[in-house]
């Protein structure tokens, strides 16, 4: 009864003008500062406005780009495909489009708690990852060959991210449990291998797996994408599994020995009792080192893999559209910022959904 | 010696041992490796390099440098349709992938140094093309040559070659301009185009680029002055000389056939009338053009047949074909007054 006491000592809620006079306009200072604030919101908006919808060009040629103020969207309306499927052969692109298409599916569906069992998650990624390597690769079923050194744009992009998290995820878990082996020796020496891989630039771990290890060992070593997944999946899990061991770390530590007491053993405590929770708990960083993940794929423009960055590179870099850059550097942005924002908003309703923080 | 220095320098022999053992390929093993795979490996880039590395709206490389991995290709296989893979590498990683046997050559506009040559102990083909370092002006200036932009501003990226060159050629020709630094050549470009300074200097074949990415590229133009100039040519492992050869002869191919007014229009004709020995030689109807070195006799003609002759190749990726517009200049024949030779042929 205390509570809607209280609710009914709250002041009603005033009318819109009330409050906005309220928010804006308390005093005669703040009121300038609000206007001047606006007005120079709506002059950027404007503006903004102008270059990227009124006068821009939305299909056409650079000719007709040239001749106008705004933007240039046409170079994506031409080149969208070069973008998306980067050096892959022009009468194969369905290839790569059906091969994003899955991968982009298959992260929908690992989303949804119908599909959060390990089996499942595990067969449905192992599954479909390999339908993807063979549609790109060829080669069967009267697909013709298409190399690696072929692969490409974004939907190269996505593989080397979905690849990442998936070898990376169990690794990070096997990493963090290690690191907490009872057994000195053990999590001594996992403890130096995650702080070493932390302790490096991904540039320079990207370097030195696809381009040293080819020269100490060579023809030895897979091809490049493959160690580069190899590589950042690495990187990946050191991070991951130092978020996940905070986790389980704050975990109060009664909740392992009241298992303990109850005859459990170690996988039992691990999988039923102490992992859910620690992964509860990490659920927040884990979304931003996923986000995080997501960008550091672009990294690999550095050794010569033809990511999305490198594709929306060649897109403008030819003589009709080299003065597009802005536009294409523009459209990547909002991309990226597709896919990130999803994750982002997906992690808040995974958030609601656990009740984190509560 | 301590203990770990011991360490250190016994590592670094085995670190050197290695290396040196892939660095050093044996005689005609990259042609052998090359036949045997099938396709040779060449330079794509991580991106555009406009002009010489190019990827068109199909997903297919075009561009200078591209041709010319390509005839190296063509003189091999006799094709370079599914002979030739450009292998996406950045500059960076040039080297390396050289080294580990990744890419069988770096045709990617890469300037022939004492360093390079000696140090890394790579092998450099005959150079290909000689980039002149020029300055691009806004044509309102009314400059016809660098000493016309007396008390001027030029941009420069800071600390490059570029910025030395230009400072020692404006004490020789006693003019003074004031320089305009930035940290990177992107920044350097953008300062120009946003009518920061006066001039902007830069190998001849980005200004050409650099001037399609102003708002209205006829309003800038390359002065004639050269400031420096910077042999471009094929770099390739040390030690397989005979795959020198093989890059040598189809660079030379290439001059040969203009200076003798072959071209792939009519290089048939030729080939059934040969105008002289050396023509007929170099189009397969005498032996001996490519037996020496493990190609086939006709590799000239398939070359000319497929990509055109030095001319066709210029024209068509960076000449007035293509977007850029850009003149021979320097990169004529030596009869034209440019620097460009081909190897004799008998």
């Amino acid at each position: 009864m205390a509570n809607s006491a209280t609710a009914r000592a709250l002041p009603p809620i005033s009318p819109l003008k009330t409050r906005l006079r309220k928010s804006f306009f308390p005093t005669p200072l703040s009121g300038a500062i609000s206007l001047a604030g606006m007005a120079f919101a709506a002059w950027a908006l404007w503006h903004l406005f102008q270059w990227a919808a009124w006068n821009a060009v939305f299909i056409g040629t650079a000719e007709d780009c040239r001749a106008a103020s705004g933007a240039c969207w046409a170079v994506i309306a031409d080149r969208w495909r070069l973008m998306f499927f980067g050096l892959y052969p022009h009468e194969e692109h369905w290839r790569s489009a059906l091969g994003c298409l899955i991968l982009i599916l298959v992260i929908i569906l690992s989303c949804l708690p119908v599909f959060w069992r390990p089996l499942r998650l595990a067969v449905l990624w192992v599954c479909s990852l390999a339908v993807f390597i063979l549609l790109m690769r060829g080669g069967v079923f009267g697909l013709s060959y298409v190399g690696e050194e072929r692969w490409g744009g974004l939907t190269l992009s996505i593989f080397i991210f979905c690849a990442t998290a998936l070898i990376g995820m169990p690794l990070s878990i096997a990493l963090a449990l290690l690191r907490r082996s009872s057994l000195p020796l053990v999590s001594v020496v996992t403890g130096m291998v995650i702080d070493s891989v932390r302790s490096l630039p991904l540039v320079t771990i990207l370097f030195a797996v696809a381009v040293v290890l080819p020269i100490l060992a060579p023809g030895s070593s897979g091809t490049k994408i493959m160690r580069v997944i190899a590589g950042m999946a690495l990187f990946f899990a050191a991070y991951q599994s130092e978020i996940l061991r905070s986790g389980i770390q704050s975990l109060p530590v009664g909740q392992d020995e009241a298992a303990k007491s109850l005859g459990l053993g170690y996988w039992h405590r691990m999988t039923r009792i102490i992992l859910p929770q620690a992964f509860r708990r990490a659920l927040p960083p884990t979304v931003s080192q996923f986000a995080i993940s997501f960008k550091e794929v672009s990294l690999v423009i550095i050794i010569g893999v033809f990511d999305f960055l490198a594709s929306g590179n060649a897109a403008y870099g030819s003589g009709e559209w080299a003065f597009t850059y802005v536009e294409v550097y523009v459209f990547m942005a909002f991309v990226n910022f597709i896919f990130i924002f999803s994750l982002s908003r997906y992690g808040a309703y995974l958030e609601r959904r656990m009740r984190v923080g509560k | 010696m301590t203990k770990f220095s011991k360490l250190i320098a016994a590592g670094s022999v085995v670190a050197a041992g290695l290396s040196a053992s892939v660095a050093i390929a044996g005689h005609g093993d990259t042609l052998a490796a090359v036949k045997e795979r099938g396709t040779f490996n060449c330079t794509g880039h991580n991106g555009s390099y406009l002009g010489l590395a190019e990827v068109d709206a199909n997903g297919n490389w075009k561009g200078f440098d591209i041709d010319v991995c390509r005839a190296v290709a063509t003189a091999i296989f006799g094709t370079h349709e599914g002979h030739v893979s450009f292998v996406p590498t950045s500059w960076a990683q040039r080297w390396p992938a050289l080294q580990s046997g990744e890419i069988d050559a770096v045709i990617k506009a890469t300037g022939w140094t004492i360093g390079r040559d000696g140090e890394l102990g790579f092998q450099f083909s005959n150079a290909y093309l000689l980039a002149p370092t020029k300055v691009l002006v806004r044509k309102e200036l009314g400059a016809t040559t660098v000493a016309d932009l007396d008390g001027g501003s030029v941009c420069v990226p800071a600390g490059t070659a570029q910025e030395v060159a230009m400072a020692g050629y404006l004490e020789r020709i006693g003019t003074t301009m004031e320089f305009v630094v930035s940290e990177k050549t992107e920044e350097s470009e953008a300062a120009y185009l946003s009518g920061r300074c006066d001039a902007f200097v830069q190998w001849d074949v980005q200004l050409a680029t650099l001037r399609l990415k102003a708002e209205n590229p006829d309003d800038h133009m390359i002065l004639s002055d050269s400031i420096a100039a910077e042999p471009v040519a094929a770099v390739v492992r040390q030690g397989d000389d005979n795959w020198v050869d093989i890059i040598n002869f189809t660079l030379s191919t290439l001059v040969a056939a203009e200076e003798a007014g072959v071209t792939s229009a009519n290089v048939d004709e030729m080939r059934a009338n040969p105008p002289s020995p050396s023509v007929g030689m170099m189009l397969g109807v005498t032996p001996g053009y490519g037996s020496g070195v493990g190609l086939s006799d006709d590799f000239g003609y398939n070359i000319i047949k497929t990509l055109g002759n030095y001319s066709e190749i210029w024209e068509r990726n960076l000449g007035m074909d293509s977007p850029y517009k850009l003149e021979r200049g320097v990169n004529a024949l030596w009869q034209n007054g440019g620097v460009l030779w081909p190897l004799l042929i008998h």
